[in-house]
């Protein structure tokens, strides 16, 4: 079931250390060799300064007690220079940590920078320090600290560059401390800022974007709102367009989003000429299934793309994400996914039949229920008032009546409108008419 | 009167010819005959005047006397004729040509040679083109008085019977007003001088070089008289002199180069000047050059007087010229690859002696001159001899083995360049390379590969040996070259194993440093290379993007061919993917107004109602493309007519009773309304008869007997995979087939088992039921499965008579409603606030209105229209016309998808699309017509 892993494709899109739960992800599915997620985590892990956690998994790999001359040198190189940053971003943590101090702090930055500078002799080098100092601490895997100084340092900061990329940090390490809520606010305000940001170039824009776009996976898949919240991000023109170009492997995630979210079938439409036209480019069991069902109306291929996709959900790290209930455990989504999907095959089927055997429609349905069960299904839908159409018991079909509009409200219907336009040209004759009497 | 009536017709047939023949100067099937006739009348002709001027040497003063006398004769009776046709004094005109004649055959007598003086010949020409100026202005004509009119006929025809004689010469000398054909001219000019060299050494002293000098004074004197001649003579002195004074080697200095480089620059353009001569001079001089500075700025000078050859716009550059021209340059470029130290500029005024620098010189040395602008003069004098050359012929496969010659030029320029770092030229020249491959499929590409390889191999791309041939040559009998250049540059082309590597290397390098107009052509060759090589998707994508078609209006003319041929490739590419719908898009506008030929410059279209001014039908002549770039118009028209056909059919089924409905390709409509009014259907023969006949078996629902019909065509052959295609269209007849049976007998039927549809149609069960489901969801079917027997039920609705009459009402109600709307709008020319914009279906309703009600509705329309055209200029056409593209513009607008392929959801929005993406073609058909 490896084909349809998509870890390779998204993680150049990532930060290093967000590829982390997904190589943990794959660990646990065991996809793939142990070894090999073992080998690719100190790769990671090589450009990180998280030397000690590297050591320990050199030691699980290779089962030995030594570690490699290089990470030890690199372990002291890292311990040398956390404490170098942590010396000359002292004199502003220090004053940070002063909750009195903070307090004198106001909205105008500015006058915070000059206040700073004139009572406390701290200076842009003592600024910049403190953000050197937050990405080191991020880099060490000391998330909360960073996420912590890169909000202070965001509040100080006057260059835009550099307040964009501790925005980039801040909501990495929020994402990795799994605090969703705070990650979804520091997503919008990035998201204004690539909206509004004028980039150097187009590509550089797009890159922006679709970084955005991977990282919003890890909370929206999260957050309790995030389905609704994907579907309004990844819709927007723009984003759909940087989807096309450059990430079309992010369609599952759209696809998945739609199916399962009720309310947002209106954009089933688009979603499908997106992946009618990305056929090419990006394929997969979910966008199949859409494929099948509403370009080819093929519903045997529908089913068997139904099973693949409940595999694909379950190897995929944002989707396929576990709930711990008290003895046994859930995917949620998977759930969610498998329902919806056979309702939108249910539905689709019914529209176009007048009448189906119940036997068949179980199966098509991929329910493995007895006649029984299907039967008590459907009749919930009906009761539900989902769908219009009565179950014939002794010949086990369900049948839909035909409903024709009536043909005294198509005539209304199509004169309707004459009147008022009839209405707005008399008025619009006589007016000037009357304004021409009035004058004279 | 019936007389004149009938020689006017004469006159005008004469009229055309000549001027055929003037214009078009050797473009069609005259010009193999007249090459091949003459290489040999050619040199018999030289051969006479070689020897003519042998006796001038010879025996000096007596016979020079004589002859000069009875040139002078004629000369006066050429200045009376050019007084005669000033004041068009036929009768006097007519004298002086007999005078001429008899005159022609003292000189004759004198000259004791079988061929007649330039002077004569011009003389002749001179006249033929004044008689048929004369011809051509009838109003002048009817002016004339009796006995003028009767000379002017009369002259006709004695000039006609006479020119016949020399028709050849007459030819010839048309063609190179100038001289003659160069490359037997070159090679007699020098044995010519070889010959002459001998004596000249002992007997010439150096008084007799002043004369001479003198003489070349009086000769320019006499050249502005316009005598080709005495011109030719002169000059041939003017080098022996250079040879004299080059017989010491040590005596010469840069100074002295300098200086008679200089003289022959100056002489450039002037009139009277031998462009050949010049050439040849030019060429002596690099070989005597001091320094290598020097032999380049000579060399440069060689190369520009080489394209000085040919001055017309409409010819092209002799194809030998052109060999040796690609010599030299690859002679320069080797010298700038020897001396790194010399830099080619054009921007800043050289210093005066900065080429007397030497060799060993440590700083750079600045010498004036544009090599990216000779490659591009090389490139379209290729360019245009491929134009000229009739393709049908050996001569033009023989013009295509060249290719690989410019191919290796290119590439050293290119390479240069980006030695020192121009990548901004650099692009441009990669451009000029992308421009030679991007059209090739990779078989053609292979056999161009295998070429260059064997021809590399072979002669040393053929030019370089003959180069050297003629260099050694010549060394043999000047002095020995002074600045000797090794061959550094490769002579032979590389290229890649695919045509593919070798054009994306071309286009990232113009993407990253070319200017806009460059990277435009480079996308759309880029695109047009995808297309070739069957990447639909990819191609579809890149042109979406580049957003080319917002802006193609806006660009000139040949980028704007360029485009169409793209949107042609990219539509056989999408037909070839069995993309009817999208292949259908590309297409349908290129066959819009009946051009396909203009807009592919592949050819002219007459126009009916709009005549051609000569430099319009120049400058159109200018942009044809060489034959083999063509993109088979036949298999163009099949593709578009058959994609037009399966979208067509089963619309027009559908909608066969509601007018309102619009049609997808009106182009297709109107042809298939010709080939209804037929009284008597023959066998199909052309393209478009095949694809009517297997449109009506299609719009009766027999697919095998349309299929039959579309697979008997020619064309498939020339495609690479014609089975598979032909499956794909098969399928593709099936399933339309489906459809429009479905649509036009849906009524007859109250239930239909699928068992049925699929035997009738061949098709699996599988396809035909989701086919059927699709028309269904779309709602074009008012029908429904019963799963359990595996049928399809009709709910087909009865209209009562009544009901239907209030439908018909209703509608009639609304084009009341509309009609009024309108007519208030030519009124007050503004449009009622909050209405729909829907006038336009209006107009084609009222159209399809067949009853009593027509009368009215056709004033309605008519009325309408006026409207329409009015109220556009207030904003009022601009707003249908807006909302029909709001759709598809709205994401086009931010982004990169803009419309084509996300149509095949609703079939408005795809109409919008089309509109908005291939709008780009529409225009330069009007950029033409200007």
């Amino acid at each position: 079931m490896a084909d349809y892993d998509l870890t390779s494709r998204i993680a150049p899109h990532f930060d290093r250390h967000l590829v982390f739960p997904l190589l943990e992800f794959l660990q646990e599915r065991e996809l793939y060799a142990n070894d090999e997620i073992l080998k690719a985590k100190i790769q990671l892990l090589s450009h990180t300064n998280m030397v000690d956690y590297a050591m320990d998994i050199h030691k699980a790999l290779y089962h030995t007690e030594d570690v490699p001359q290089a990470m030890v040198d690199r372990r002291v190189e890292v311990v040398a220079r956390l404490k170098s940053l942590e010396e000359s971003a002292a004199p502003l943590i220090s004053f940070l940590q002063d909750a009195n101090l903070v307090q004198e702090l106001r909205p105008d930055r500015q006058y915070n920078i000059q206040m700073l500078q004139d009572r406390f002799q701290i200076g842009a080098d003592q600024i910049e320090a403190l953000y050197q100092y937050a990405k080191f601490q991020f880099e060490c895997g000391n998330y909360s600290g960073a996420a912590d100084y890169l909000y202070q340092y965001r509040a100080l900061c006057t260059n835009s560059e550099r307040s964009l990329s501790a925005l980039w940090g801040k909501l990495a390490a929020e994402i990795l401390m799994q605090n969703w809520d705070i990650a979804l606010e520091e997503l919008n305000r990035l998201k204004e800022i690539i909206d509004s940001k004028s980039f150097s170039s187009p590509l550089n824009h797009l890159q922006n974007r679709i970084w955005l776009m991977h990282w919003s996976l890890f909370i929206f898949f999260n957050h309790e709102n995030g389905r609704n919240s994907i579907i309004d991000l990844f819709f927007q023109d723009r984003y759909l367009n940087a989807i096309q170009t450059n990430a079309p492997h992010l369609l599952r995630y759209v696809a998945t989003a739609v199916i399962v979210n009720k309310r947002r079938r209106n954009m089933l439409k688009e979603l499908v000429k997106v992946i009618q036209q990305e056929q090419q480019c990006y394929k997969d069991p979910i966008t199949e299934l859409i494929e099948s069902l509403y370009v080819n109306y093929d519903f045997d291929g529908a089913q068997k793309k139904l099973k693949e996709c409940e595999q694909v959900i379950l190897n995929d790290p944002f989707l396929g994400k576990r709930v711990e209930d008290s003895n046994f455990t859930t995917v949620p989504l998977r759930d969610e996914f498998l329902e919806n999907a056979r309702l939108f095959i249910f539905e689709t089927y019914c529209r176009i039949h007048r009448c189906i055997d119940i036997s068949v429609l179980a199966e098509k349905l991929n329910l493995n229920m007895t006649h029984d069960e299907a039967l008590v299904w459907i009749t919930n839908l009906i009761r539900n008032s989902k769908l219009e159409a009565k179950i014939d018991a002794v010949s086990g079909t369900v049948t839909m009546p035909v409903v024709h509009q009536n043909v005294h409200e198509q005539i209304i219907e199509a004169m309707k409108n004459l009147n008022m336009r009839t209405y707005l040209l008399a008025k619009n004759i006589t007016e000037p008419a009357q304004a021409a009497q009035a004058s004279r | 009167m019936a007389s004149r009536f009938w020689t006017q017709g004469g006159d005008s047939d004469t009229e055309e010819e000549e001027e055929e023949n003037s214009e078009y100067d050797g473009s069609d099937a005259e010009q193999p005959a007249g090459d091949n006739t003459g290489a040999a009348a050619g040199s018999r002709y030289l051969r006479g005047q070689a020897s003519d001027s042998d006796d001038s040497d010879g025996q000096h003063r007596v016979v020079k006397s004589a002859r000069d006398k009875r040139f002078d004769e004629m000369a006066a009776t050429v200045d009376q004729m050019k007084n005669a046709m000033k004041i068009n004094d036929w009768v006097s005109l007519q004298e002086s040509f007999e005078k001429i004649n008899k005159q022609l055959e003292k000189v004759v007598r004198v000259t004791e040679s079988v061929k007649v003086p330039n002077l004569y010949i011009k003389a002749l020409v001179m006249l033929e083109d004044f008689l048929a100026q004369a011809l051509a202005n009838k109003d002048a004509k009817k002016k004339m008085s009796s006995s003028n009119a009767k000379a002017l006929n009369s002259m006709k025809q004695k000039l006609k019977k006479n020119n016949k004689q020399y028709e050849e010469i007459i030819a010839k000398y048309r063609e190179m007003p100038e001289s003659e054909d160069d490359g037997t001219a070159d090679e007699d000019e020098e044995s010519d001088s070889e010959v002459e060299e001998d004596p000249s050494k002992i007997v010439m002293s150096d008084e007799e070089n002043e004369d001479d000098d003198d003489d070349d004074e009086d000769g320019h004197d006499e050249a502005t008289e316009g005598d080709g001649v005495w011109e030719r003579k002169m000059s041939k002195k003017d080098k022996l002199m250079d040879k004299q004074f080059m017989k010491d080697p040590s005596e010469i200095t840069w100074d002295i180069v300098n200086q008679k480089l200089k003289e022959i620059v100056a002489a450039r353009g002037k009139k009277g000047t031998g462009r050949v001569e010049q050439v040849e001079q030019l060429t002596f001089l690099t070989r005597v050059a001091k320094t290598p500075a020097q032999k380049l700025e000579i060399l440069f000078s060689v190369i520009s007087s080489q394209f000085d050859i040919n001055p017309s716009l409409l010819g092209h550059m002799p194809i030998n010229v052109w060999k040796k021209c690609v010599g030299n340059m690859l002679l320069a470029l080797d010298i700038l690859e020897q001396y790194p130290n010399i830099v080619v500029d054009d921007t800043v005024e050289p210093e005066e002696n900065e080429t007397q620098k030497g060799a060993d010189h440590n700083g750079t040395i600045r010498v004036w001159g544009n090599l990216v602008a000779f490659l591009d003069r090389l490139d379209s004098e290729f360019f245009k001899s491929l134009q000229c050359i009739d393709p049908y012929t050996r001569e033009y496969v023989e013009r295509l083995r060249d290719e690989p010659l410019f191919f290796v030029i290119a590439q050293n320029v290119q390479d240069y360049l980006e030695r020192i770092g121009d990548f901004k030229a650099s692009s441009k020249v990669a451009l000029r390379r992308l421009e030679l491959i991007y059209y090739k499929p990779q078989e053609v590409y292979d056999a161009m590969r295998k070429l260059a390889e064997q021809t590399g191999t072979e002669d040393g791309l053929g030019n370089g040996d003959e180069s050297e041939k003629n260099l050694s040559m010549e060394e043999n009998r000047g002095p020995p070259v002074f600045v000797s250049i090794p061959e550094l540059v490769p002579r032979k082309p590389t290229f890649s194993e695919s045509s593919r590597a070798l054009v994306d290397a071309l286009v990232s390098l113009i993407y990253s440093y070319g200017d806009e107009r460059t990277k435009a052509r480079a996308m759309l060759c880029d695109i047009y290379h995808h297309a070739i090589f069957d990447e639909f998707s990819i191609a579809r994508d890149l042109l979406l993007m580049s957003h080319l078609q917002d802006g193609i209006q806006l660009m000139d003319i040949s980028s704007q061919i360029l485009f169409n041929r793209v949107m042609a490739q990219l539509g056989l590419c999408a037909f070839r993917a069995g993309l009817i719908q999208e292949a259908h898009g590309c297409l349908f506008e290129l066959y819009q107004g009946g051009r396909v030929k203009e807009l592919l410059a592949q050819g002219f279209s007459q126009n009916r109602y709009h005549e051609k001014t000569p430099e319009q039908e120049k400058a159109e002549r200018r942009r044809q493309m060489p034959y083999h770039m063509h993109i088979n118009l036949e298999l163009l028209e099949a593709t578009h007519l058959i994609s037009a056909m399966l979208l067509e059919v089963p619309n027009m089924a559908a909608t066969a009773y509601d007018p309102k409905r619009k049609p997808i390709s009106k182009t297709f409509r109107r042809l298939l309304e010709v080939s209804e009014r037929q009284t008597f259907m023959g066998p199909p023969e052309s393209v478009r008869d095949h694809v009517m006949a297997a449109t009506r078996a299609l719009s009766k629902g027999d697919y095998q007997k349309a299929f039959d019909v579309i697979s008997s065509l020619e064309i498939w052959k020339l495609l690479r995979n014609c089975d598979s295609i032909l499956q794909m269209v098969k399928s593709k007849i099936k399933e339309e087939a489906l459809r429009t049976y479905l649509f036009a007998f849906a009524s007859c039927y109250d239930s239909l088992s699928l068992e049925q549809l699929t035997s009738m149609f061949d098709l699996s069960k599988a396809h035909a039921h989701s086919i059927v489901s699709k028309m269904m969801v779309m709602e074009e079917l008012q029908a429904s499965w019963d799963q359990p027997t595996k049928c399809l039920v009709f709910h087909n609705l009865e209209q009562t008579r009544l009901q239907s009459l209030l439908f018909q009402m209703a509608d009639k109600l609304v084009i009341l409603a509309e009609n009024n709307e309108r007519a208030f709008e030519v009124r007050t020319g503004g449009g009622l606030e909050g209405l729909p914009p829907k006038r336009r279906e209006g107009q084609d309703y009222t159209a399809y209105g067949s009853n009593r009600w027509q009368d009215n509705s056709a004033s309605g329309v008519s009325q309408g229209r006026q409207g329409s055209g009015y109220g556009g200029r207030l904003g009022y056409n601009g707003r249908t016309g807006g909302s029909a593209q709001a759709g598809a513009g709205s994401r086009g607008a931010g982004g990169h998808y803009g419309s084509m392929g996300r149509t095949s959801y609703r079939a408005t929005a795809m109409r919008a699309s089309q509109v908005e993406g291939f709008a780009g073609m529409v225009n330069l058909s009007r950029a033409g017509r200007i």
